[in-house]
């Protein structure tokens, strides 16, 4: 049985813009998108700012409703049915706000509890058992003003479990997260995992949604451009190579001329400080580097890689091919 | 609706009020409002009214009490959605099982009571500061004055918190309705000292039955008929304000949801 059934969803936001001549502008955030996640699956939707994966989430946590098209999460509509949705569902939006800074950990869970309308017996032996699965333990009676960002995302997923729902929405749930941090968090989605849950997780990080996702869905502009397990998504660029150039200072007109090449399937360039590294997909492989590094006379150049395509390249891809 | 719910409810409604307290007992702008300016006000017309005796003294304490009930049923109930919109939390409480009614009657119930503390302030103000023989005339009658007036209070603030998000134009016009009201409903002076014209747009208002009953019970001025009317009064109007509230509420969550104005992004 599939836990989450979206079907032709889309989604459509209205601003009037004007103060004499008002107009009505619509974007179109969340077009046409269908897709089925199955009970006790961890599935990722993946795409930059603005694909319209947020939007996605809120109208499958009832927090918007669909222009068009319809879901359903464990056979509820969202819409007809958000009642049924929300004893069901848990979900954590990525930041710190969210919860109420002024109370201890410990309370803002005792809230939160209630709401959910968790017993008050079943509440006392669970949050202990919360605090500790998500490292907090000893923590709870201070002030969350007090914790850090890693520890109100711990929180939050605290929050969110009380109830023991059975479908769980993470939205950039590591977002701002230190390595350390990031890294315990994705434990923490793994034995989620491990308890049969299911998972609609966003992310912007390729190797978290490579590491933890059964099956991921690729969006940008609001449609579904690629859906496929992580390993069926890298085939799509199985035929190609990555060269990987550290270079400092490279000018727009060279990149021009990189792209220009006609073995290069794409070029990204990802700055890091005073360094920028450019990454170039190619079918050639290590047969490029002579024609790239002529094309990078003059730019003064750090270490320079061939490697085997990663679930990034294959978005970067799959985005850049769909712009 | 069964008696299950009513006390799930009721044991959320008592969690959501404990929560609101806590959270706001280190609030500057909420102890100014709920305790400060009613005393402040409870001092002036104590100092003006020294020489009219202990009645004037308990009918100050009681308006100056109400004074603090309206204030902050009028800016911390009225903004108490907009406020968990700011914090970030609104979709965490939209996004659940129980009614967000349900929710804002528990803050409601914060304010209020925090709200009667300032009472309580202002008569040992007036006894020990001023002196008065405070004393309440008709207190088997003034307690259930008190519980009446509370619940009339935070029903009409379950309707002034969506009407507050869903139109921010009558927002803008929240400092200019506080004074306005401490007049038209009786609080400090009777409103037999206003145009004729204006009693019954006080009539109109739950407010001005809580003061009716409140006054005169402590003062006892009020038989018992009058007593009873008004709380007959504080009860119809909690009611009407109830029912329309449940519309109001699935109509702004509604709106709030089309228009995706629940979170702040």
């Amino acid at each position: 049985m599939n836990a989450i059934e979206v079907s032709h969803l889309r989604r459509v936001f209205s601003s009037q813009i004007g103060v004499i001549k008002r107009t009505t502008r619509e974007v179109v955030a969340v077009d046409d998108v269908s897709f089925e996640i199955q009970e006790g699956e961890l599935f990722g939707l993946l795409g930059p700012n603005g694909a319209g994966k947020t939007t996605t989430v809120k109208m499958l946590t009832t927090l918007l409703i669909p222009t068009l098209g319809s879901a359903s999460v464990k056979g509820f509509d969202v819409v007809a049915r958000a009642d049924e949705v929300r004893k069901r569902i848990g979900f954590i939006f990525g930041g710190e706000r969210g919860l109420y800074w002024r109370l201890s950990g410990i309370d803002n869970l005792r809230y939160f509890a209630s709401l959910y309308s968790v017993d008050p017996d079943v509440t006392k032996k669970r949050i202990p058992y919360l605090l500790e699965m998500v490292g907090l333990n000893g923590r709870g009676d201070e002030k969350v003003q007090g914790y850090s960002r890693g520890m109100k995302q711990r929180l939050h997923v605290a929050r969110t479990l009380l109830h023991d729902p059975d479908v769980l929405f993470l939205d950039e749930p590591t977002l701002g997260l230190d390595p350390v941090g990031a890294r315990d968090f994705r434990t923490v989605i793994l034995n989620l995992q491990s308890e049969k849950k299911t998972i609609l997780l966003t992310t912007h990080y390729m190797f978290e949604a490579d590491a933890l996702c059964d099956r991921i869905a690729v969006i940008n502009h609001g449609r579904i451009i690629a859906l496929d397990t992580p390993g069926g998504l890298k085939s799509h660029v199985r035929d190609l190579n990555v060269v990987e150039v550290e270079t400092f200072g490279v000018p727009e007109s060279v990149l021009g001329k990189l792209r220009a090449l006609p073995f290069a399937d794409s070029l990204s360039v990802e700055e890091q400080g005073q360094k920028q590294m450019l990454l170039i997909q190619t079918s050639r492989g290590a047969e490029a580097v002579p024609d790239v590094m002529s094309a990078l006379d003059g730019v003064k150049i750090g270490r320079v890689i061939v490697r085997e395509p990663t679930l990034e390249d294959a978005y970067v891809r799959l985005v850049d091919g769909a712009a | 609706m069964n008696i299950q719910l009513i006390r799930k409810y009721w044991r959320t409604i008592l969690i959501v009020a404990e929560m609101n307290i806590r959270q706001q007992m280190t609030d500057g702008f909420v102890l100014f409002t709920v305790l400060f300016q009613p005393i402040i006000i409870a001092l002036l017309g104590l100092w003006m009214l020294k020489d009219k005796g202990p009645d004037a003294a308990i009918f100050v304490v009681v308006g100056s009490g109400l004074t603090g009930l309206w204030s902050s049923l009028l800016f911390i109930s009225g903004n108490s959605i907009n406020f968990e919109r700011w914090t970030g939390t609104l979709e965490s409480l939209v996004a659940i099982p129980t009614p967000f009614e349900v929710i804002v009657f528990g803050k409601n119930l914060a304010n209020v009571t925090q709200s009667l503390l300032s009472m309580v302030l202002g008569y040992f103000v007036a006894a020990f500061a001023f002196g008065y023989p405070m004393e309440i005339q008709q207190p088997w009658l003034f307690i259930p004055s008190v519980i009446l007036a509370v619940i009339a209070f935070i029903s009409f603030g379950l309707i002034i918190a969506p009407i507050f998000v869903m139109n921010p134009g009558v927002r803008a016009w929240q400092n200019a309705m506080e004074f306005p009201i401490y007049v038209m409903c009786g609080f400090l002076f009777p409103i037999a000292l206003l145009p004729g014209w204006t009693n019954p747009i006080s009539y109109l208002l739950p407010p001005y039955w809580a003061a009716v009953a409140l006054h005169g019970t402590s003062n006892g001025g009020a038989s018992l008929n009058e007593t009873l009317f008004a709380w007959g009064m504080m009860l119809l109007f909690s009611l009407i304000d109830l029912l329309i509230a449940s519309r109001l509420f699935a109509h702004m969550l509604y709106k709030a949801r089309a228009d995706a104005t629940l979170g702040m992004e």
